[in-house]
């Protein structure tokens, strides 16, 4: 309104203290948008996968335990499911690197059809069905490493004591939150290796089992019925929403989910004392000018606005650069190459970044609580009393 | 008490009955002014003189509502600005003041136009009648063609005329002027004077000034000299030859 | 050189701001020194459990015991070789164990797996410290399990005489509660080794052999001999190895806590200096009057980057002091590898105080350089106009 170009200028009257300012409020929420990242982006894709129908069956005593792999076509069966496949974690060494990214044995017929939001030219795919130990990976695993169709791609010491000869027959691209950083292979390939060289130690086992269902009013009733049917064997089942799914591993997480909370607000803590001493700075030198206003006649409530007026304003700028920057940083840069395996993709949502801005005005209004009132409270004939 | 020689029956502007003012610091109660009455009428160009500490400031404060006197009455233009509330004093500041500072107080990141400007943004006018009136203001105070200079880039005298710009661009009842000329050269000085008495002469403002300089009080149509917190002396300008 | 005192009484002068940049750069500190606290607390429990002499022995190729499998019959073989320490009955110290990782429920209602663990009489003797420390030892066959005071802090059903459900199936009685030394244990339920195999299923195999040997010469002839049986692939890991080898987990910590430190750093590191330039512009006068005096270029720079240091040096001050409350608090971190929950006593160890010096000292110096550049700058005469 009217009185704009007076809080924009004094903001610009000691243009160093508030590029300082906007500096360390923004290399802070950079940090913060990085942190709340990490838990926001989990519960964003999995709110995304509620639309593909998928329901993920997994032994009710922990990842330990087996899933025959029997099950996987006794479900197929079942009315409402379109398909279903094994997916069992390997977790091998690829040339002496520990685990850099996931593998999992999966039914090539019906891997593609449960996860349709992943792509691959229908050639690939039919040379993947057709080697056994063939092995599709992600666009961007295939751009990390420089690998092609074709290129061998062989794992160690994973979860079972076979080594796994693969070649890569297909590169698969789907949306950027999907993890496109796997390596799926044969199921069956590992379950002969292990009959052949171990005596089936460790064979048969799918590890979960991935299933499509037709619509999602059924996945509800086609879970209970599955762990029904297991409830009194050997290995009874648990069976849930591949969103329910991705919660459990958030849910792992555990302490750090608190400690990112109590980190944002120490971090929230110490920007309003940053951002307030500096407005407070700015305000002692300004003493007479605020009692030469009330004197014109600028009452309390006008100079309480441009006092906050201005501290919302740094802040906020440093919120702009620092929640919306670290948006466009993670979206420009993948940094998640260099993550050694343990992000499969990494990026600020949208919701996060907003967030970022909204705390940084908070954070501005409440640097400028005090310096405002001192302000507004100050006697005019005071300030105005002349220093000699 | 003295009134000054009235050549026709004028309004008051100012009427002071019993004004005491005291300062407290913690324990200690420094008295300033004592019991005064004062009447100044509408159209009077009045200067307070005295020495340091004999309280003129204080009593401009006063008048200008700028402060609450501890015992007595302050009416400007029939009301009792005694007992109006902080905030409520501070609008009628705004609706009745015009201020000239001996420091000329201008907002070093405003322009000489917007510096002028800033009492007009408490009104209600639209921005075209405001840019209007600041014109006006600055063309009277002879400095048109000066609007987009910064206060740094204007020589002191400049300063001064643009606060005395800001000062009436409201079209105050009352301009108050505490040591308008203290921190100018003579040439300055003077050039401020003039139009001093130009804003009284042609516009008939009412003027309140505080001043060391006896050329200065040569310029006002009375003196009021002040000593210790009380009135000692009133004198009109007819009367000042014989003094002076 | 100017004195200190000169900085001190500046401080104090001025006291609402240094409080504010104390507080401001206490509050980074803290942040940092709570996560590296975590790591040294990590850290400390993976190095009290290596016992030098200590040897776990698994499947060739796994760096975890909860993927391993030896063949019983290997398994308890080994536990005949020469070399192992005995006990007082001449009872070899070695022991057959299995892992299970099932899913838990944390106190909170929140879900994650935990790692059981089923043992031999001799189990208790291969940890540094193990002590019943409430209830008792559990009996085989009763369905009874002991569980780590750390734990029992932490999830449902683990206090003493509560029912421990893991997964769907098994449930065990909580009979005691032990401790071990800091040692990884502090992280596990323990029960009866062959109760869980007939919980289970699991037949055929152990996860691992653990044993002591009898000394350090004897432990590589052991190694050795274990290693190299032909037919069953097997490495013997000592215990220090095999427990460096669970860095992982601590490496992300490190690598991330590296991230939020650096950033906070900076972050700080600009308030830092915002308070400075205000210090220096306010005291131009002075600093042309202590130059007039005769002191050097030098004597002013040390003086405002020895203030800017000190004036940090009581917010790291202050943001280590405030990790004192929560050294009592026990986190849980996931171990990435097995995907289990380690809990983890907060510990202010030496990696976390030299996080909070490093930083500290980042933020005075950096901090205070420019500002204290731009006071040497000042010519005298000017700053002694200066209004």
């Amino acid at each position: 309104m009217k009185f704009l170009h007076y809080i924009l200028r004094n903001a610009r009257r000691n243009p160093l203290r508030s590029v300082l300012t906007v500096a360390s409020v923004s290399v802070c929420l950079f940090l913060m948008m990085i942190l709340i990242s990490f838990l926001s982006i989990n519960d964003e894709v999995n709110d995304s996968v509620r639309i593909f129908n998928r329901i993920v069956t997994m032994s009710s005593q922990g990842f330990g335990q087996p899933v025959p792999i029997v099950r996987v076509s006794e479900i197929a069966a079942l009315d409402g499911v379109i398909a279903t496949t094994p997916f069992s974690w390997y977790g091998g060494k690829y040339n002496e690197e520990v685990m850099p990214f996931a593998q999992f044995g999966v039914d090539p017929k019906t891997i593609f059809t449960i996860y349709d939001e992943l792509h691959l030219p229908a050639d690939q795919l039919k040379a993947f069905q057709e080697d056994m130990t063939g092995c599709v990976i992600g666009k961007k695993l295939a751009g990390d490493r420089g690998l092609k169709v074709g290129d061998r791609l062989p794992l160690k010491d994973g979860a079972y004591p076979v080594n796994l000869d693969l070649t890569i027959r297909g590169i698969y691209d789907g949306p950027a939150n999907r993890d496109l950083r796997m390596c799926m292979f044969n199921w069956g390939y590992l379950d002969e290796s292990l009959k052949r060289d171990f005596g089936g130690r460790g064979s048969g086992n799918a590890g979960i089992v991935v299933i499509k269902c037709r619509n999602a009013e059924i996945m509800a009733s086609l879970s209970k019925q599955i762990d029904k049917e297991y409830a009194n064997s050997d290995t009874p089942t648990r069976t849930q929403t591949e969103e329910q799914f991705g919660k459990m591993f958030a849910e792992m997480i555990g302490d750090v989910r608190s400690f990112i909370g109590n980190v944002g607000l120490a971090v929230v803590f110490s920007l309003v004392c940053v951002a307030g001493n500096a407005m407070a700075m700015s305000m002692r030198e300004r003493t007479t000018e605020v009692a030469v206003l009330k004197a014109i006649g600028f009452g309390k409530p006008l100079l309480l606005f441009f006092v906050l007026a201005e501290a919302v304003l740094v802040a906020g700028l440093g919120g702009v650069v620092g929640a919306l920057g670290s948006k466009l940083f993670f979206d420009a840069f993948d940094v998640a190459r260099y993550s050694a395996g343990f992000l499969p993709f990494f990026y600020v949502p949208w919701s996060t970044a907003i967030l970022g801005l909204a705390l940084s005005l908070a954070i501005g209004f409440l640097s400028g609580v005090v310096p405002a009132f001192r302000a507004a409270q100050l006697p005019v004939v005071t300030g105005l009393r002349k220093v000699v | 008490m003295k009134k000054g020689a009235k050549s026709m029956p004028n309004k008051l502007a100012i009427v002071l009955r019993g004004v005491s003012k005291e300062y407290r610091r913690d324990e200690i109660r420094i008295p300033v002014l004592f019991d005064l009455d004062l009447e100044v009428e509408e159209g009077e160009y009045l200067a307070l003189m005295g020495p340091s500490g004999s309280g003129k400031t204080t009593l401009l404060n006063l008048i200008a509502g700028l402060d609450h006197p501890t015992a007595g009455e302050v009416c400007v233009r029939g009301q009792d600005i005694t007992q109006l509330s902080d905030s409520e004093l501070t609008r009628w500041r705004g609706n009745h003041i015009g201020f000239v500072f001996q420091l000329y107080n201008l907002i070093p990141v405003l322009t000489a136009l917007e510096n002028v400007e800033l009492p007009l943004l408490l009104t209600s006018l639209s921005r075209q009648r405001r840019k209007e009136n600041v014109r006006t203001a600055l063309r009277i105070v002879g400095l048109e063609g000066r609007e987009d200079h910064y206060p740094r880039q204007l020589s002191g005298g400049q300063e001064q005329r643009v606060a005395i710009a800001r000062a009436f661009v409201t079209d105050p009842y009352l301009l108050v002027a505490d040591e308008p000329t203290g921190d100018l050269d003579r040439s300055s000085a003077g050039e401020i004077l003039e139009l001093l008495v130009q804003l009284n002469r042609e516009f008939q403002k009412t003027i309140v000034m505080v001043t060391h300089d006896p050329l200065a009080a040569q310029r006002a149509s009375r003196i009021l000299r002040l000593d210790k917190g009380q009135l000692v002396g009133d004198i009109a300008q007819s009367q000042l030859g014989a003094i002076l | 050189m100017i004195p200190l005192k000169y900085n001190f009484r500046n401080l104090r002068v001025r006291w609402v701001t240094t409080v504010m940049t104390v507080l401001g750069t206490g509050a980074v500190v803290w942040c940092s020194a709570i996560l590296f606290g975590m790591v040294d607390g990590l850290q400390r429990s993976l190095n009290v459990s290596g016992d030098p002499r200590g040897l776990i022995v698994c499947r060739k190729g796994q760096t975890n015991e909860t993927t391993s499998g030896v063949e019983l019959s290997k398994a308890e073989s080994i536990v005949t070789l020469d070399g192992i320490e005995h006990d007082e009955a001449g009872t070899p110290l070695a022991a057959l164990e299995m892992t299970n990782i099932p899913v838990a429920e944390r106190l909170n209602g929140s879900h994650t797996n935990i790692i059981v663990r089923g043992v031999d009489p001799e189990s208790p003797k291969l940890r540094p410290n193990f002590t019943v420390v409430s209830g008792r030892y559990f009996e085989p066959g009763k369905g009874e399990c002991v569980v780590s005071r750390n734990l029992s802090k932490r999830f449902k059903g683990t206090s003493l005489g509560g029912i421990l459900k893991v997964g769907e199936k098994e449930s065990y009685r909580v009979v005691g509660l032990f401790t071990a030394g800091g040692s990884a244990a502090e992280s596990e339920v323990w029960v009866d080794r062959q109760d869980l195999e007939r919980n289970t299923g699991n037949r055929g195999y152990a996860s691992s052999v653990r044993l002591r040997a009898a000394s350090l010469d004897g432990l590589t002839t052991l190694q050795q001999t274990i290693e190299g049986d032909p037919q069953f692939k097997l490495k013997a890991w000592t215990e220090p190895e095999y427990y460096q080898k669970q860095e992982r987990s601590g490496l992300f910590l490190k690598v991330f806590g590296s991230i939020i430190a650096i950033l906070l750093t900076i972050g700080a590191m600009f308030a830092a200096a915002n308070t400075m330039f205000a210090a220096v512009s306010a005291r131009t006068r002075e600093i042309g009057t202590m130059r007039a005096l005769g002191f050097s270029r030098f004597d002013v720079l040390i003086s405002f980057l020895g203030e800017s240091i000190l004036l940090c040096a009581l917010g790291g001050a202050l943001g280590l002091l405030a990790t004192i409350p929560l050294s009592a608090l026990t986190f849980g971190i996931s171990n990435f590898d097995s995907f289990t929950e380690v809990t983890v006593n907060f510990h202010l160890g030496p990696l976390a105080m030299t996080v909070a010096v490093a930083m500290t000292a980042a933020m005075g110096i950096f901090g205070g350089l420019f500002p204290a550049l731009r006071a040497v700058k000042l010519d005298v005469i000017t700053s002694l106009r200066e209004l």
